[in-house]
């Protein structure tokens, strides 16, 4: 296999390349004004490695593809053209008003209790660029109120005289009917043809989101819309870069649903966050291929703690209503938590609780933790890692950032010493505590929420924070089992790397699989295998036009299902695609009652109150071959190496210990796999610091990858 | 000729007496009514025993903390499984809390999101369990058990929310309680929905459910469950959301038994009760930087919800040291049978939220964010109903309750030296939505109302505008919901679902944040019907804050005798999307357009028929004339305000047509107004002998105190009063009868009225 994935994120430029056999890791940094600089830069490495140049590379490659931070920085920057919006009137406010909750979207939760202080994010649509055209279609599609063309006509003039660059048009219900969408598009082209120069692109929400929900719908289509351009030419002048240098196949872009498609069957919304949920990926393939059980994959970095869930049986996590930004929208990402936790956080005295806070602040990169000598004053976890001796000052992050533990001392005493009336190290180790705990806490929520044990999984640690502070956070919730996988430091390229080119459609319904006041089970076999049938083809003509082979094309079928009038949805994987009788129904049934007993408790499960199915799913993928690992599992105990004399030794402090630690310290280099290390004890590499605490045991595997063991 | 008697002094009984008497009346207790011991107390339990010795024994704040964060993670755990699981509007919405409560039943680690109204509430039936139930024979309280509960009277905001309370043992001890409370709605009252207001007694209110067991070895009792669900029109609700609660207690236990067994007992009662202890002096603290001073303030409710009057909410606040005192005397009497009363706890309760969400939002949530602040009332009053007294529209003096509290509270606020948020105007505080029910498009019988309630406008802030529709007053992070999903249920359509509402606004140098307008009509069901209950059609029921101004009035409009339906599918063109117009224009032939006041009892609905309201503004903060006239226009620009009311209120001068700003004659006309101003005023003696009237007006039903006088309560007329100490029946007469009295009074005049009336 030979083949080129990338993850552009805000800083560095990470590629993979998987040639023969042969997986080259190589890193640039990003180059913001023209992204190909820094994929080149990185692609060069990783050809110098291999010996070839980069048009031997490129032209013999079964694939290149991208996942990238584009889209999430544009929106954050607020970078993007003056959306003009069309609505149904009387729902003219209901992008501004953003469900009223709008304005705690993607804060912390002190930020969200913050009443006083509440202000909603600046528009991605001004209000006065939001017009309601006259229509109205009823739950069902049917049309309660006929579309006013004339008065489409004027909305539009009026909006295009207003300076809109771009056309997003989200009426109600139309994910039922799309008619009315559909004609105000024939409508705009009608007034501005596409081939004149004052052709105005148009985004259709229907197509954009299959869901119901008036405002995460229209969202979504601004968010695509605003993005839309900038997305296109980066990701355009990426592919003629390809094409430059003789690459031939079409692009593939990584989706945030967890599979990837050409740039002609991606919208801008789907590329958002594409680079973290590949790193999912990429751990659903490891424990897939290395056997590894349930999975909970983190990625911890400067300033936030990334958690996704990976379980076997190859149940999905996905969120259909995510936070972006600051925005809620309907799309179906891979399930992603972010905490605001991160070696930046800041540490301050709790007065009430007489204790340590840490976070959410964050210090960032800039000024970044108060040993960084940049300027910051406050302390942070990484002040506190570097005083009890885990960090090595003149080697951090490969020496980049030359530590002053004068700083992050100082730091520490004038926020928490006195107050708390200890020494530095004492309230260092206070602080490890605090962020292991919150960290595990979050972890906690999450799995637990899902009806998940921690216990019963392998926590995967990458980032650059990861494999410093795993053991404290495993500890808080009784995991033994700690993997720092394989080629970290380009973790989420290697994702891109193993991807499945996949289409998600879905739509939205009211179909009564038991009816409790009638108490009638579902019949209508015909309208359930129509409507997959349809979602089926869509998918599949996706494919087809990316040059899949019809026959290549697998399906998944997946039914937000619930209970009476629940909010939740449970999402139920039904391995039959087809129904033909009471049986098929029932098996339905009994699938949806596992899961859902599964995450909130048996018993829980309420048939008694109606059983509805509120979205059908259908999954278009087809499979690639995937790049395989070696066998990165520990060596049993008994055939274990001891390692080489340590290259040097540090006084450590750890939680739970009264006394500073003789840490041995050696570089990552110097371990092979098969040795065994006991904690305590530090093994550096350029790019992180895998710390074991006492107690555990480091294992080193194949491919780079590091175990921590306990018990 | 007189007689002169000596009075012999009773004897005082001896301890052993007292015992005896005590015993007796204890086995003599012919009804376990709601335990005013109980009820008046807001402050935390007293330290036990265990917890001191607990105390004593694990007095690291470090591990406390730890502990505490983990049970924190349980309780939100547990909260998002109500929400998630929920199948009450208001579980989707995040009217919720689930919480960790001690021993002896203070509430003492709560959800962080939802309403924290109820985290002073439900500690009142946790406690009446404890002193009823645990030693009774024939109840106890035993692993496994929970109980349900939704009696106000009790302990609760009113009696739509219900509470599942499970104990928590360790080795045959209670330890402490868990319990998960959703406003569930419907509860078989009068009127559907859980909050009638037409209810004249507590008899018209539904289900009175005092605390008891409902569940045994975790499970819901069928018995039980079936009387219930027979009780109220939603059965279905009735059944999921139980077995909701108690699920989400179950894990929330789970992660307390975790604690027990990684930590033991001891630190699990010494983190509750250091935690409470902890929060309680933070406030104290807090309080003690806050100037020594009185602030008075009021706020009037213009209806029962049944009859138009003025019902003042009176409310002084003092600081002194370390005490904050609320001193709501001279607010109205209570109404014997209007629904518009509340038990003291659920003004305690609203005031607990304000702390919590408008003052110091960074505490944690529990008991003790409020258990130091004192709250004082005259009996029987709006604010401190009876237990005979209905309250199931108790809303409407808890929120008005609050405004007065946060009117207040942002005097001192500004003079506040470290101040934990921004200094802010009122939020608006009335739930301007539709209330439904009836049968559905499905067949189903549903009641509850519309999410639009949490779309009250914010205040304006010391600094910026207020933000639109922005939270309830009761919660954060509350979700007005998609129309598209909510149509999937019911049997109506939002022809108008979100457009902000022209011209209701709130103005000052800093406006309130807006309300948007709301206009429902009938089409599937022949069953179908709403009732709206709100303050504000007449007098804004919120007060600005430095010169700026209360939101205008909002009442309800209706238009009857036409099927919209039909005009939207044959003449389109009549239908106009706001109400301003469809009233002005009256574009229907044949229909009826009217006006009325927020309280419409619950009325059904005619397929095509209009019902209109919006959603109410937060209050301004300053002079209007200070207003950047660059904001003026960008209001202009979004609709939030026509060009004439711009002109007229804030004096600036634009291009009609491009709405450039013309500075010069801009300054010019507010220097005019300034002027005006001056000239208008009158030294303040002789404002206050033009102004002050003895009593108050003879035209108007007014309730409560007049002027500075709070010992004397009037009732509805200058002549019919009653001392604030003395509770007297205050009793509004039907307005049918009203009605039928005025159309005789006229029959009579006529010479009409026959002699056989009857």
């Amino acid at each position: 296999m030979r083949r080129v994935s990338v993850d552009i994120g805000g800083t560095f430029t990470d590629c993979f390349v998987v040639w023969d056999g042969k997986h080259i890791e190589a890193k640039a940094l990003t180059t913001h004004h023209n992204l190909a600089l820094g994929f080149n830069e990185a692609l060069s490495k990783a050809y110098h490695v291999l010996g070839l140049e980069l048009e031997e590379i490129l032209s013999q490659v079964d694939s290149v593809r991208y996942a990238t931070t584009l889209g999430t920085n544009a929106l954050i920057e607020h970078k993007g053209p003056k959306i003009g919006m069309l609505v149904t009137a009387g729902f003219e406010a209901t992008v501004p008003l953003s469900r009223a909750r709008g304005y705690g979207e993607g804060l912390d939760n002190l930020g969200q209790q913050d009443l006083p202080n509440a202000q909603r994010p600046e528009p991605l649509v001004l209000a006065h660029m939001i017009r309601g055209v006259r229509e109205r279609l009823d739950f069902q599609g049917e049309q309660v109120m006929p579309l006013d063309e004339e008065d489409v006509r004027t909305q539009i003039r009026e909006l295009v005289d207003r300076g809109a660059e771009i056309i997003v048009v989200a009426l109600v219900n139309s994910v039922v009917n799309p008619v009315n969408e559909q004609r105000i598009e024939e409508i705009l082209l009608e007034e501005y043809p596409s081939h004149l120069l004052g052709a105005i692109p148009i985004i259709l929400s229907h197509q954009v989101a299959g869901r119901k929900g008036e405002y995460v719908r229209a969202t979504s289509a601004v968010i695509d819309g605003y993005l839309h351009s900038t997305m296109y030419h980066a990701l355009s002048a990426l592919e003629q870069n390809l094409r430059a240098h003789k690459y031939e196949k079409p692009m593939l872009v990584i989706h945030n649903s967890g599979g990837m498609a050409q740039l002609n069957s991606t919208d801008a919304l789907q590329t958002i966050h594409s680079g973290p949920v590949s790193g999912i990926a990429a751990s659903e393939h490891l424990a897939m291929q290395c056997d590894l059980g349930n999975v909970v994959a983190t990625d911890m970095g400067g300033t936030s703690y990334d958690i996704g869930i990976v379980v076997e049986g190859g149940i999905k996590h996905y969120d259909f209503n995510p936070v972006i930004d600051r925005w809620l929208v309907s799309v179906p990402m891979v399930h992603l938590v972010t905490l605001g936790a991160g070696g930046g956080s800041i540490a301050s005295y709790d007065r009430m609780y007489n204790t340590v806070k840490c976070g959410p602040e964050s210090a960032g990169s800039d000024p970044g933790p108060a040993c960084y000598d940049r300027g910051g004053m406050n302390p942070t976890v990484t002040d506190a890692d570097l005083l009890l001796g885990y960090l090595d000052a003149a080697n951090y992050a490969g020496g980049s950032i030359p530590l002053n533990p004068r700083r992050a001392k100082a730091a520490i005493e004038d926020a928490l010493c006195d107050d708390l009336d200890c020494e530095v190290i004492e309230a260092a180790l206070l602080i490890r505590e605090k962020v292991d705990a919150n960290m595990a806490n979050g972890l906690f929520t999450e799995l637990r929420a899902r009806g998940y044990d921690p216990k019963e999984f392998t926590m995967l640690a990458y980032g650059g924070n990861g494999p410093l502070h795993c053991c404290g956070i495993a500890q808080n919730l009784n995991i033994d089992r700690i993997l720092a996988p394989p080629l970290s430091s380009v973790f989420s390229a290697v994702g891109a790397g193993n991807m499945h080119q996949l289409h998600i459609h879905e739509q939205s319904l009211y179909m009564v699989l038991y009816d409790s006041n009638t108490r009638h089970l579902f019949d209508d076999y015909a309208r359930f295998n129509s409507i997959v049938a349809e979602l089926k083809e869509l998918g599949t003509q996706d494919l087809q036009r990316q040059g899949v082979p019809r026959e290549d094309v697998c399906h998944s079928l997946e039914l937000d299902m619930r209970y009476g009038n629940q909010l939740v949805q449970t999402t139920a994987v039904i391995p039959q695609h087809e129904v033909h009788g009471v049986s098929d129904v029932m098996a339905i049934i009994t699938q949806f009652s596992n899961d859902y007993g599964k995450r909130f408790g048996e018993g829980s499960q309420a048939p008694e109150a109606g059983i509805r199915i509120n979205t059908i799913r259908v999954a278009a993928f087809v499979r690639h071959e995937t790049v395989k690992f070696e066998n990165i599992k520990p060596v049993p105990a008994e055939q274990r190496t001891t390692p080489p004399a340590p290259g040097s030794r540090r006084k450590c402090w750890f939680v739970g210990h009264d006394s500073a630690f003789d840490t041995p310290v050696w570089s990552r280099d110097a371990i092979e796999p098969g040795m065994q290390i006991a904690g305590p004890a530090i093994i550096a590499s350029e790019v992180t610091t895998f710390l074991v605490d006492p107690g555990w045991t480091f294992v080193a595997a194949k491919q780079g990858a590091s175990w921590f063991l306990r018990g | 000729m007189s007689e002169t008697s000596t009075k012999v002094a009773p004897k005082v009984p001896s301890a052993e007496e007292v015992a005896l008497i005590k015993k007796f009346l204890n086995d003599t207790t012919l009804f376990l009514g709601p335990d005013p011991e109980i009820m008046r107390n807001h402050d935390l339990m007293p330290r036990s025993a265990e917890e001191d010795a607990a105390m004593k024994n694990l007095s690291d704040a470090h591990t406390v903390a730890k502990i505490r964060d983990r049970i924190q993670a349980g309780c939100d755990e547990g909260y998002e499984m109500v929400e998630q699981m929920g199948a009450a509007p208001g579980a989707k919405w995040g009217d919720i809390i689930t919480g960790v409560y001690s021993a002896s039943g203070d509430l003492a680690i709560a959800s962080a999101g939802g309403v924290l109204i109820f985290s002073a509430l439900v500690h009142h039936p946790i406690k009446f369990i404890i002193k009823n139930w645990v030693n009774e024979p024939t109840v106890g309280v035993r692993d496994g058990d929970g109980f349900i509960h939704n009696d106000s009277r009790y302990g609760n905001v009113h009696n739509t929310d219900q509470s599942m309370i499970l104990p928590i043992f360790h080795q045959g001890k209670l330890v402490c309680w868990v319990a998960s409370t959703v406003h569930e709605g419907e509860n078989g009252a009068i009127e559907p929905g859980g909050m009638p207001s037409m209810a004249e007694s507590p008899s018209d209110e539904g289900l009175k459910m005092c605390p008891f067991k409902v569940v045994e070895n975790y499970q819901i009792k069928r018995d039980i469950l079936t009387f219930l669900q027979n009780s109220v029109r939603e059965p279905k609700l009735q059944y999921e959301d139980m077995k909701v609660k108690l699920f989400a207690c179950l894990r929330i236990k789970q992660r307390i038994e975790e604690t027990l067994n990684s930590d033991g007992p001891e630190a699990l009662v010494a983190t509750l009760r250091t935690t409470m202890e902890n929060v309680r002096a933070e406030v104290k603290r807090r309080v003690s930087e806050w100037p020594d001073m009185t602030v008075r303030t009021y706020i009037i409710q213009d209806s029962t919800l049944r009859e138009n009057c003025v019902v003042k909410i009176n409310c002084k606040l003092t600081k002194t040291g370390d005490r904050l005192i609320f001193d709501f005397r001279g607010s109205s009497p209570e109404f014997t049978n209007r629904a518009t009363n509340t038990i003291l706890a659920g003004l305690k309760g609203m005031l607990a939220q304000c702390f919590l969400c408008y003052v110091w939002p960074d505490l944690p949530r529990g008991q003790a964010a409020f258990a130091p602040i004192e709250v004082i009332t005259d009996p029987h009053s709006i604010v401190n109903s009876s237990y005979d007294a209905p309250n199931s529209q108790s809303l409407m003096s808890i929120f008005t309750g609050f405004t007065a509290g946060q009117h207040a509270v942002a005097k001192f606020l500004y003079s506040c030296p470290e101040k934990y948020t921004k200094v802010h105007a009122p939020t608006f505080n009335m739930i301007n939505t539709f209330i439904w029910g009836g049968v559905s498009q499905h067949g189903e019988t549903l009641g509850n109302l519309c999410a639009d309630l949490n779309g009250m406008g914010g205040g304006a802030r010391s600094d910026t505008d207020g933000e639109h529709a922005l939270a309830p007053i009761f919660a954060t992070m509350a979700d007005i919901g998609e129309q598209e999903l909510n149509e999937e249920d019911v049997p109506f359509l939002q022809l108008v679902s979100k457009k902000m509402t022209r011209d209701a606004i709130a103005p000052g140098k800093y406006r309130g944040g807006q309300g948007y307008t709301m206009i429902v009509a009938t089409k599937d069901s022949e069953q179908w019907g709403f009732m709206t209950t709100a303050q504000g059609a007449k007098i804004p029921p919120i007060q600005g804050l430095f010169g700026g101004y209360a939101c205008g009035c909002y009442p309800l409009s209706k238009v009857k005798g036409v099927d919209v339906y039909d005009v939207l599918q044959n003449e389109p063109h009549k239908f106009k999307h706001s109400i301003e117009e469809i009233m002005n224009d009256q574009p229907f032939e044949g229909a009826t357009y009217s006006t009325y006041h927020m309280g419409m009892g619950f009325e059904i609905s005619k397929r095509g028929e209009l019902f209109m309201i919006s959603q109410g503004a937060g209050a301004g903060y300053g002079d209007l004339l200070e207003r950047d006239p660059a904001s003026v226009i960008r209001d202009i620009e979004e609709g939030l305000m026509s060009q004439g009311v711009a002109e007229r209120l804030y004096k600036v001068k634009f291009d009609p047509v491009t709405l450039a700003i013309n500075q010069e004659a801009t300054d010019a006309a507010r220097d005019a107004e300034r002027k005006a101003r001056i000239a208008r005023s009158v030294p303040y003696a002789e404002f206050i002998k033009s102004w002050n009237k003895p009593t108050p007006p003879t035209h108007l039903q007014y309730f409560g105190c007049w002027g500075d006088d709070i010992t004397k309560l009037y009732m509805g007329s200058a002549d019919k009063f009653r001392d604030a100490d003395t509770p007297r029946p205050n009793y509004m007469t039907h307005p049918k009868d009203v009605r039928i009295a005025e159309l005789e009074a006229r029959l009579a005049a006529l010479g009409a009225m026959g002699s056989d009336k009857q």
